[in-house]
């Protein structure tokens, strides 16, 4: 009956848990996250240039190099620009949860963060992002006409689905190189503050995790521990020869109760004190023995000293 | 000549200003008395002194004073300074894995596998944490130093430590300080509230012996304890995850260099490392204030909760209990993790009124229990504040 019962538990969770599985989409870890076509008085590079850009985000908590990856560009079919990120610039290499920002400005001679290309102020632009595998991680088609001069098409957030139009009003503002929402505060904080001042939300919450965790590994080692005693007692019945259950739980084959066992280890250990010498002015030194072992060998370890010639 | 000897007096003075004598403070003085105060513990009382000798010694090395604005790059808060490399471990947070690693290799989970509702007793003495977090919260502090001073709790130094270094890096050197202060209290502290707490016929139950453990259910253990509690609460992977592997290290069999690695040579290491820098990190200028005070405060009070629940728990739970499998109420404070400690004090306590009812073993289960339950709680905390 317990291991039906033990079935049905597994089984159950077994089910749960893939039920509760969600298949993952294998997401980039960099992605296209910001592009800004007509760059008139909106941020500058370095020369003090005004040009389009396209921004990088990592989305992940590691760093991602960009050296050796891709970007390419096309505003109609067959007219697809594409630039290779150089290697060797350390620059390349974003830390996590941050932006690097390209210049489409068509002057790659100006250093690794140039690229090759220009945006079309009038077309649809279609932007790319390829590793050096030539996969494709991420692209971005950014519509022609929706943008006016100084604004980009970005994600709504850093990494997030939906895109929109950064038309620097109050709430959506040009962000190069920097978060697409600046957060003025932490929600989870505030969300804590506002709603469970007293922490008796918390309290409930965690203390229940808690005791589910615990209860799952009661419920899991009660089922084993029953199992467990189970397979011994068949093990001494079969050692013994003994076929009736009745006959094995009269004889009481298979357990070991906690007393018996003190009574052994208290005995194993008069039985080991006795070979000892009791009297304390006498030192004992035991002869250590210990089996060959390349990662202990002496010969391994010793330090050659230089020769005297 | 007379230019030679103002040139000496002018060094002499400026000597003066880099010595201690000099930059000293009253606060320098009050640090230096604890310290000393930890140490004496330790040696006189030998109140934990594995944790407490080198957070005493290092809070005389935190409190030395010297001319901070001189750059000599000897303080723990000076970046490249020796002991501010050494405190990256604490502030990173990879020494409390670490440790866990040594209590998973050394800890015998045989007493819990056995007697598997005990595991209950670990997760009703987390109340603690959460009992000190709504006080906390009520002190004045916000939600993430709530957290982190709840978890003293959880009377699990590491897993403390472990917390505050990522909620709130600011109070971690009187959070870790008084985690360790009252987890060397335990055998002052909970005694009291034990007796409060029970009856002396609840104090003369005598509980069934545990049954003997096979090896596969030890080896099992680990395995499904990280699975079912991480699959639970990831963000306590560092800490469980690093527990179960040492406890698999030891109960494998066959992996006993590593073990003894674990539970020897790894773990002193990283106790005194971390001991010392965690001392040292109570520097008076960053320590003394009414927050520190405030957390000594609510550390107490956690402890206090924390044991009385644990209590009342089992009381509770008895209800539901058959009349042969009762569990005595003194192994409840034992749900605090502060291994062995705890359940050594459950022995006492039950020895006091019953000197051939040994506790020790089934006070065990809880104590290791809590040790499980203090991290899963970590892990809840930070997965919702962080």
């Amino acid at each position: 009956m317990n291991k039906y019962i033990a079935g049905i538990f597994f089984a159950s969770a077994l089910l749960g848990a893939f039920c509760s599985c969600t298949t993952p989409e294998a997401k980039s870890k960099i992605v296209i996250n910001e592009v800004l076509v007509d760059n008139q008085e909106n941020f500058q590079d370095d020369y003090g240039v005004h040009s389009g850009w396209v921004e990088i985000f990592n989305t992940s908590y590691n760093s991602v190099n960009l050296a050796g990856c891709y970007l390419k560009v096309s505003s109609e079919p067959g007219d697809t620009v594409s630039y290779f990120i150089p290697k060797g610039d350390v620059l390349t290499a974003i830390s996590p949860r941050q932006h690097a920002l390209f210049w489409a400005d068509g002057a790659p001679r100006r250093g690794t963060f140039h690229t090759n290309f220009v945006l079309s102020k009038t077309k649809d632009n279609w932007v790319g992002l390829y590793d050096s595998g030539r996969k494709l991680l991420d692209e971005v088609v950014v519509p022609a006409g929706v943008l006016k001069t100084d604004q980009s098409y970005a994600r709504v957030s850093d990494g997030s689905d939906e895109w929109e139009v950064k038309d620097d009003s109050e709430t959506k503002y040009v962000t190069p190189s920097t978060n697409n929402q600046t957060l003025e505060g932490n929600p989870k904080m505030d969300k804590f503050e506002q709603h469970d001042s007293a922490g008796f939300g918390m309290t409930i919450t965690a203390m229940s995790v808690v005791f589910i965790g615990l209860i799952l590994l009661y419920v899991s080692f009660r089922i084993i521990g029953k199992i467990a005693v189970k397979l011994r007692k068949r093990n001494a019945m079969k050692a013994h020869n003994i076929t009736d259950k009745q006959e094995a739980k009269e004889r009481r084959l298979g357990e070991a109760p906690g007393d018996v066992i003190a009574a052994i280890a208290m005995a194993l250990h008069e039985a080991q004190g006795s070979d000892h010498d009791v009297e304390e002015t006498i030192l004992t030194i035991s002869r250590v023995k210990r089996s060959y072992s390349p990662w202990s060998s002496k010969i391994y370890t010793l330090r050659e000293n230089p020769h005297k010639k | 000549m007379g230019e030679f000897i103002n040139f000496l007096q002018s060094n002499l003075a400026d000597f003066w200003t880099y010595t201690g004598f000099y930059n000293a403070t009253y606060q320098h003085f009050i640090m230096i008395a604890v310290g000393i105060f930890f140490i004496y513990l330790a040696v006189a009382k030998e109140f934990e002194p594995m944790l407490l000798i080198p957070i005493g010694f290092g809070m005389l090395i935190g409190n030395i004073p010297f001319n901070m604005e001189a750059g000599l790059q000897v303080g723990i808060y000076e970046q490249g300074s020796v002991l501010n490399i050494l405190y990256q471990g604490v502030t990173s947070g990879w020494y409390p894995p670490l440790i866990f690693l040594g209590i998973g290799a050394m800890t015998d989970f045989s007493a819990l596998i056995s007697n598997p509702k005990l595991m209950l007793i670990g997760a009703a003495a987390q109340f603690g944490i959460f009992g000190a977090y709504m006080i906390a919260l009520e002190w004045g502090f916000d939600p993430m130093q709530a957290a982190a001073i709840g978890i003293i709790g959880g009377a699990d130094g590491p897993t403390a430590i472990f917390l505050s270094s990522k909620l709130a890096p600011n109070l971690m050197g009187a959070i870790a300080v008084s985690a360790y202060s009252y987890m060397a209290l335990v055998p002052v502290i909970q005694p009291p509230i034990m007796r409060l707490l029970t009856t002396k016929k609840e104090r003369l139950i005598r509980m069934k012996a545990p049954r003997a453990v096979s090896h596969t259910e030890k080896v099992l253990f680990p395995i499904m304890g990280l699975l079912l509690t991480c699959f639970l609460v990831p963000s306590g992977l560092p800490l469980l995850g690093m527990l179960f592997f040492g406890n698999l290290l030891k109960e494998s069999g066959v992996t006993r260099r590593l073990a003894e690695t674990a539970r020897g040579p790894l773990i002193d290491t990283i106790t005194i490392l971390l001991g010392l820098t965690v001392g040292a990190s109570t520097q008076a200028s960053e320590f003394i204030t009414w927050d520190s005070l405030k957390i000594f405060g609510l550390g107490a009070l956690s402890f206090v909760i924390a044991t009385a629940s644990g209590v009342l728990f089992v009381k509770i739970f008895n209800l539901v209990l058959k009349k042969d499998n009762k569990i005595n109420p003194l192994i409840g404070n034992a749900g605090v993790s502060a291994v062995p400690d705890s359940a050594r004090i459950s022995q006492i306590v039950g020895a006091e009124y019953d000197p051939t009812n040994y506790l020790l073993m089934h006070a065990m289960g809880p104590n290791v229990a809590g040790v499980i339950g203090s991290a899963v709680a970590a892990g809840i905390l930070l997965g919702f504040l962080i």
